[in-house]
Parts: structure tokens; sequence; C-alpha cells
């Protein structure tokens, strides 16, 4: 026979997580098969415990007390069913254990509001006149069916003592992490960077061995004087290659390095489960996630990470609306729809799309005008006659924001040949763009 | 008689056209694009980039941050497959990176738009040259003005002949740029060499549309 028990947090207000991670470790320490039901509400196998924590009634007790030494007050019921047991923990006196098989005769005076019932669903069933549990299981079942379908019928085996549904066994989240002291200190880089080769190797062979990656990797090095040093890592694809990863925190501690003597380093991975998945022919080919991290580490040190990406074309109509994006090859080939449309400007026969190069940011420049057009250009990238010209294209945007723009643009030739684009932002001139 | 794979192209290729062009850039190889502004270089890169981004993963090094990603889209260029490197106009910065992407197998078509950053030192080029040999990657590196001596294999020149307007009095608005492609010098081997000993395409041109 099951037994469940309900360990509940009485707070006025909404209990916190750590109020919940804490019940959840009461409940742990008694039994292996505990559901966390969130709200400060904990419900725990308690079938089989007699053994090692006596009866039921000394059970509860425990738990209670257990709960009192971690800082809570809390309340528990025990009984054959979840709802038996929430109603036992919310509505008897702190402790109370519910006959076996007395589930429903326990439920029947309970009112209404202890089921999680939704505002519409619980108004409906106040209109029929139901207080309590009881009234609700008293109801015939076909009629109930009727009126409120599979749901009336769950919520009424629910009040009568029938739950069917197992516990939902919660687990605690792996920690991956691995930590070294280091009582002498270390002075320079290297010793710091090998020892986190170790850290990184072990915690690698930890992920290994349950199927998971890492896709971040943080690192704190204790100090002198209890400072801390404190870096992450997000490698582009989630890796398990001690050796790479090792590679790629060696690069991270050149580029900035702990100030200081590190007495203790720890080594954190937050794990990411990979999807197997069989390569294709037809994909794209793509470098090797471990190469490719490795070199846009190693771009990111030589350009910044603000300048290295896959180019966006952002939602907007303002000039170079243009954004950076991470950038991650995918495996997987675009569908055929796909490819045509993204292949309708694709060069063919003799002809192609012009190309436009931006000058980021634009160029200041002097235009004369002769009857509004522009005849005459000088930047400090270009200069010249103006022999032909077609403008001004108006645009604008944002005008319902503080960010509101209006441009006007001309294209126009340089007795050099040179076609560039100008633009007029209703203060000064800019040269845009060179078509090349 | 086997028929290599080289000789037969896929459906809808144009030998005479931009295909046979763009079918020239030669992976393992450093490659280089020169023309003077406005004559069609950047569209002929991005055309380039289009058709590697059907298949393949494309680095752009934009040592000028000239890429306009709007243009490239247009070009139908697959963005998601592009990984744009801005340099700031340091020479030295991309020329770094290139030889780091170099070294990195897997991506098909390497970029160096330098323009008018150019030309890259010989002695940059001989180390990006060595540093793609042994890859399946093309390095293409684009500038304003050719190097003498340099190790490219291909350098295809770009020429401006003329815009195109729409509209006469008025011109109504800029409709593209007609330019004509030429290949300056080739080191590619070819199954039939002319008779002058060059290489597979040299000399040949090409006059080509570029529309806005």
């Amino acid at each position: 026979m099951i037994r469940i028990a309900c360990l509940l947090a009485t707070t006025d207000v909404a209990p916190d997580p750590s109020v919940q991670r804490a019940l959840l470790r009461v409940a742990l320490s008694h039994s292996p098969r505990v559901e966390d039901a969130g709200g400060g509400r904990v419900y725990l196998d308690a079938s089989g415990l007699h053994g090692l924590f006596g009866d039921e009634p000394r059970l509860a007790a425990r738990l209670c007390d257990m709960a009192g030494a971690a800082g809570l007050t809390a309340r528990v019921g025990i009984a054959g069913t979840r709802l038996a047991a929430l109603a036992a923990a919310r509505l008897g006196p702190g402790v109370t254990v519910v006959d076996p098989d007395g589930d429903a005769a326990y439920l029947a005076a309970a009112p209404l509001s202890l089921l999680d019932l939704s505002k519409d669903l619980s108004a409906r069933l106040s209109r029929w006149g139901l207080r309590t549990l009881g009234e609700l299981a008293a109801l015939p079942t076909a009629g109930l069916f009727e009126r409120l379908g599979g749901e009336g019928v769950r919520l009424q085996r629910l009040v009568r003592g029938e739950d069917p549904s197992p516990l939902v066994s919660w687990k605690p989240a792996l920690l991956f992490e691995e930590s070294v002291e280091c009582e002498w200190g270390m002075e320079t880089l290297e010793p710091v960077v090998e020892r986190l080769g170790e850290l990184a190797a072990r915690v690698c062979t930890r992920l290994g061995e349950r199927g998971l990656a890492a896709d971040g990797w943080e690192w704190v090095c204790r100090l002198d004087e209890g400072r801390l040093h404190v870096g992450a890592l997000a490698p582009a694809v989630p890796m398990t290659d001690g050796a790479a990863v090792a590679g790629l925190l060696r690069l991270a501690l050149e580029a900035r390095p702990p100030r200081g003597i590190v007495r203790a380093l720890t080594l954190r991975a937050r794990p990411a489960r990979i999807t197997a998945m069989q390569e294709s022919l037809t994909d794209r080919s793509r470098p090797s996630p471990r190469l490719l991290t490795a070199t846009l580490n190693r771009l990111v040190g030589l350009v910044g990470a603000d300048s290295i990406g896959a180019p966006a074309l952002l939602d907007s109509h303002r000039p170079d609306a243009v954004g950076l994006g991470a950038y991650a090859p995918l495996p997987i080939s675009p569908s055929p729809g796909k490819r045509a449309i993204r292949g309708e400007g694709r060069a063919s026969g003799n002809t192609g799309a012009l190309a436009l190069r931006r000058l980021r940011p634009p160029a200041p420049a002097a235009v004369t005008l002769t009857s509004g057009r522009p005849v005459a250009l000088r930047s400090s990238r270009l200069s010249g006659r103006i022999v032909a010209g077609v403008g001004p294209w108006r645009s604008s945007g944002e005008w319902w924001s503080k960010q509101a723009w209006l441009q006007d643009e001309w294209d126009v030739e340089l007795a050099d040949g040179t076609l560039c684009r100008l633009a007029n932002d209703g203060s000064a001139w800019h040269l845009a763009g060179i078509y090349d | 008689m086997a028929i290599p794979i080289e000789s037969s192209p896929p459906p809808g290729w144009d030998r005479e056209g931009i295909d046979g062009l763009l079918g020239l850039f030669p992976p393992g190889r450093l490659s280089e694009i020169v023309g003077p502004r406005s004559s069609g270089g950047s569209s002929l890169l991005l055309a380039l980039i289009a058709r590697i981004t059907t298949h393949g993963q494309v680095a752009y090094l934009d040592g000028m941050d000239a890429l306009d990603p709007a243009s490239a889209a247009t070009a139908g260029v697959d963005l998601s497959a592009l990984l744009w490197v801005k340099c700031g106009s340091r020479l030295r910065t991309a020329l770094s990176a290139a030889d780091l992407l170099a070294r990195c197998p897997g991506f098909s078509l390497i970029v160096l738009d330098l323009d008018e950053l150019g030309p890259v030192p010989f002695s940059a080029q001989m180390r990006l040259q060595r540093a793609v040999e042994d890859s399946d990657a093309a390095l293409v590196v684009h500038s304003a003005r050719h190097r003498e001596g340099s190790p490219a294999s291909l350098v295809v020149a770009t020429r401006r002949l003329a815009p195109r307007w729409m509209g006469l009095h008025p011109l109504i608005r800029l409709g593209g740029l007609r330019s004509e492609v030429s290949i300056a010098r080739s080191r590619l081997h070819s199954s039939t060499l002319s008779p002058l000993g060059r290489g597979q395409g040299e000399g040949q041109t090409w006059a080509l549309d570029w529309s806005l």
C-alpha cells in the first residue's frame, strides 16, 4: 500500500526558492522518491520507512523537527493519496496521519478550495451549491462526466481517495564542479593554466560518463586577501574534450590574467545534453566544432567580441540596419524551397546584383548644389565633379520615438566614373557608400 | 571512356557566363580580385560568396568594415553561413585573422576584402598561400591594386565600362553597372593548354551587368 507524506511550509507570503530547496533537502534525507509540487509543498513516498524511522506518527514528527532545524515552520500530513496528505497537513493540528483506507472519509469534510481548481470551474461548482469535497464525491459520475467531461471524473476520483498517478520523482541538478587548493600560491600564469587544465579533464570525464557536454564554463580564482578573480567562457558548441577546453581556458586567462597570487581554483561546467545526429552527405561542409571554437576565441582576442559573428538584417528601414549574431554553422542544409528564395538574386548568365560598399561611419562631405542638385563633392574619401545623379530618395522612420530619423539619398556618378551614394539628414551631407 | 567529374558541370551551368568565371577560383590556392572603385569587384565577390554559401561556409574578413549585408542578401548570400570579421581598417589585424582562418579546416571560402588597405605585402601573401595550400578553402583577396610577383594562382581584374541609368531626361534612377572582368593571370592547370602555354582561362574576358 502506497503512503504519501506531504511536507508543507507555513508562511504568510509566497515561499521563496530557498524554502523550497530546504524542504526538498529534508524530504530527500528521508525518502529517495520526492515530488516537488512547488509553492512550499513537497510530497515524499512514505511507504516502507518504518524500519528506518519508526511508525508513521514518528516519521511525521521527525520530518517536522528536521524542517524546524532547517529554519522552517512546516506541517506534515501522511495519507494514501497526495490530496488527503495535503488536507491532513493543511487542516490538521501540525502532524496528522490519516488511517489507511480512510482518505475518502477524511476528505469528505474538507473544503473545495483544497483542489487547485480554475476560476471558472470553481465558480461553476459553487453555483451548483457544492462546498465540500464530500459533496463532490457524492455526485453521480455519469452526470458529472456529461457536464464537466473527463476533468470532472478525475476530480471526483481524487476526492474519493483514488489517485492513480505516481509521484513524479525530483532529482537535484547535477553539479559539475572541481576545485583545487594550493597552499603555497601560484604567482605565474602557467601553473594556474595547468591546474585548470587538470580540473577541466576531470569535469569532462564526469560529463562524458553521463553522456553530457558543457556549453558554458566558469572559473573562480581565490587570490590573496580574500579577493576573487572570476571568469566565464561560452564555447561556440558544447564540448567534452578536456584538451580543447584547456586550450580555450588558456586563451581566456592569457587575455585576462588574475592579478595576484592564486591560492585556490574552482572550475564549474554548465551541462548540456547533445542529441546524437546522423551526418548527411548533403549537409554543408563546416569547420570542426573544436577547431572552430578555438579559432573564434583567437579571433575575438584579435578583433574584439563585438566585431565577429554572422551578419543579421534588423527589422528596420533605417539605412545600414544590421547586427551581428552568434556564428553557429548549422549542420542542416537549407530546404529546397528556402534555397530557391535565397537564390533569387544569385548571379546567372552575365548578370548579378550590384554591391554597395558602406562607409562606417558615413564620411562627412561638402556638396555643392546647383538648382537643388548636387554638382560637386568633397570628402576625405572622394572628391570630384558630379556628372550624373538621381535623387533625392527620401526615407524616414521611427518618428514615434526619440530615435526618429529622416534622410535624403542621391546616387551620383563622379567625373572619374566612381558611383557613390550621398545622404543628407537635413543638417549635413555624408558619403554613405560606394557602389562597386 | 570515363568522363572526368570536372567536365560534367551541374544542370543550368553556363560555362561562357559568370558560372564559368566563378568556377575558376581554385580551392587550396590564393586568388586575387583587383580593380579600381566602382569596377564591379565587390559585386563579383558577393556573387562568388552566394555561390559558395549554397554548400559551404564562408569567412569574410572585412578590412574596411564595408560589407553591406543587405547587398549580400540581395546577391543571394545565405547570411547564416557567413562569418563576418570586422577588422577596423587595420591591415595587420586582417592579415593575422586570415592566417588564423586559413588554418581552420572546414571553410570553403575565405575572403580577405582589403580594397584600399591593400595590396598585401609579398611576405604576407607567401604565408597566406602556404597556410591555405593544405586546406580545401579558396582564399580570395580583394584589393584595389595588384602587387607584382604575387604568388596568387589566379588574378582577376575588373574594369568599369559604364553605369546604367534608367530614363533619359531626366534620369530616373541608377539601374546598375556594366563592367569587364578579365583573367589577368592564371597558374591553373588546364587539360588543354593554349599554344602560348598560358594557364586555364588566362586572357579570357567577361562583360557583366550588375543590377541594383
